[in-house]
């Protein structure tokens, strides 16, 4: 195996502390500002790098579901505005999933429409029959979509639903707006 | 006992400290787990893509290959040095995920960029000068295969692996690391051919390896206060 043959100790050390100080110094001014938002010197703030890492933030923001208000349900109800019957606001947090789900009777409908605050979303719509334990699921549609809408009429009675998987650093909100024949089972 | 065995063993019981369950846990939540969980048996393809696209942008694998063949001369020592760092990467990387051992990503990708900078060392003649003999360059490729296995491990436990498929897509992993390191090295080598030819390569051997370790300090840096950052 060969090595450089000229190394003296004064060589050696002199590449030791050369390679030390530059990768200090890479560290303290670029990779600790653009990736922890450590910045000792300022520079890395002087120089744009910290906003980097400042979406890690979202990291914190766990997955929420807020029900939209009952007045805006009753007018919903009416069909006077669009006649949803439930809509709801889902938080999936940055580079998480989660699954929201209804149960539907076999043949029995569940129209719906949902769109995010801007990012598509990597999602699968599908069903999984009441009372199966194997995993078995039905995929009914499987995307990469920041809306859809349609109407799923259920092949067969069980649990029924999105399985959203945001692929961002930010966190995304999505409005689903749901009418049919349906038990809203909500976050899983 | 000599000062190679004893730094053999230094390295199996950093192994050992890094084996702590209870202070990690880097796995995508449930419900990924879940979803993955229902995708077994199609997953060939997409683990072999995953394990060669970690590979090929793996930039601490790929300095440390560089590392190691950057005076290796002949197509034979090459494929005998990374033979023995795939056959090190592949023990750590099965054993690791099959017995599902936590280890923290952080600390493993230390000794990863700590490999680096033991490379550029050990390249400079830095063992030949204060040891006065170079370690085995043999055995060192393939203990921080080992390590490097590991890390690779962290990375694919990431992904939670259903138990009725897990054989199948790790060896998928693994295939693809392998086959990721292929392409890499098609690369590296050709490259390092080329400007092999020309008398820059050994008056810039000291200055490239004097990089190759800054790398691997910045690298160490990186780790370490990710690691640090995370408690």
């Amino acid at each position: 195996m060969n090595t450089l043959p000229t190394a003296s100790i004064k060589s050696l050390m002199f590449s030791c502390i050369a390679s030390i100080i530059l990768a200090v110094i890479i560290l303290l001014i670029a990779v600790l500002p653009a990736e922890y938002n450590i910045d000792p010197t300022g520079l890395g703030e002087k120089l744009g790098l910290t906003v980097l890492a400042q979406t890690d933030e979202d990291a914190t923001i766990e997955p929420t579901v807020i029900t939209c208000p009952d007045s805006e349900k009753e007018i919903t109800n009416q069909g006077e505005v669009n006649g949803w019957q439930d809509s709801v606001m889902i938080t999936v947090p940055a580079k998480k999933g989660l699954e929201y789900k209804f149960h539907v009777n076999k043949g029995e409908k569940l129209e719906f429409v949902w769109k995010t605050d801007g990012s598509a979303l990597y999602f699968d719509f599908h069903g999984e029959p009441q009372g199966n334990t194997t995993g078995y699921f039905k995929s009914f549609k499987e995307s990469n979509q920041s809306e859809s809408s349609g109407t799923l009429a259920a092949p067969f009675t069980g649990s029924h639903g999105w399985y959203w998987k945001n692929k961002t650093n930010k966190a995304v909100i999505i409005n689903l707006k749901t009418r049919g024949q349906y038990k809203i089972k909500g976050l899983m | 006992m000599n000062p190679i065995h004893k730094k053999t063993y230094f390295l199996i019981g950093l192994i050992l400290l890094l084996f702590n369950p209870s202070c990690y846990a880097h796995g995508v939540d449930s419900n990924t787990a879940q979803f993955l969980t229902s995708t077994e048996g199609t997953a060939i393809v997409p683990f072999l893509y995953i394990g060669a696209k970690h590979m090929v942008t793996g930039y601490d694998h790929l300095l440390f290959l560089v590392g190691v063949i950057f005076f290796l001369f002949r197509l034979r020592d090459i494929l005998i040095y990374v033979s023995l760092f795939t056959l090190g990467h592949s023990i750590t990387l099965l054993y690791g995920v099959f017995s599902q051992i936590n280890i923290n990503a952080y600390l493993i990708d230390a000794v990863i960029a700590f490999s680096i900078v033991y490379k550029g060392f050990d390249n400079l003649g830095g063992f030949k000068l204060l040891l006065g003999k170079e370690p085995n360059t043999k055995i060192a490729v393939l203990i921080f295969g080992l390590f490097h296995g590991f890390g690779l491990a962290t990375k694919l436990q990431d992904f939670d692996l259903p138990e009725e498929s897990l054989i199948t897509n790790m060896i998928a992993f693994n295939v693809g690391v392998e086959l990721g390191q292929f392409i890499a090295l098609l690369f590296i080598v050709t490259l390092l051919g080329f400007w092999r030819r020309h008398k820059s390569y050994f008056s810039f051997a000291k200055t490239s390896n004097t990089l190759l370790m800054t790398g691997g300090f910045v690298l160490l840096g990186y780790q370490l206060t990710g690691y640090f950052t995370a408690i």
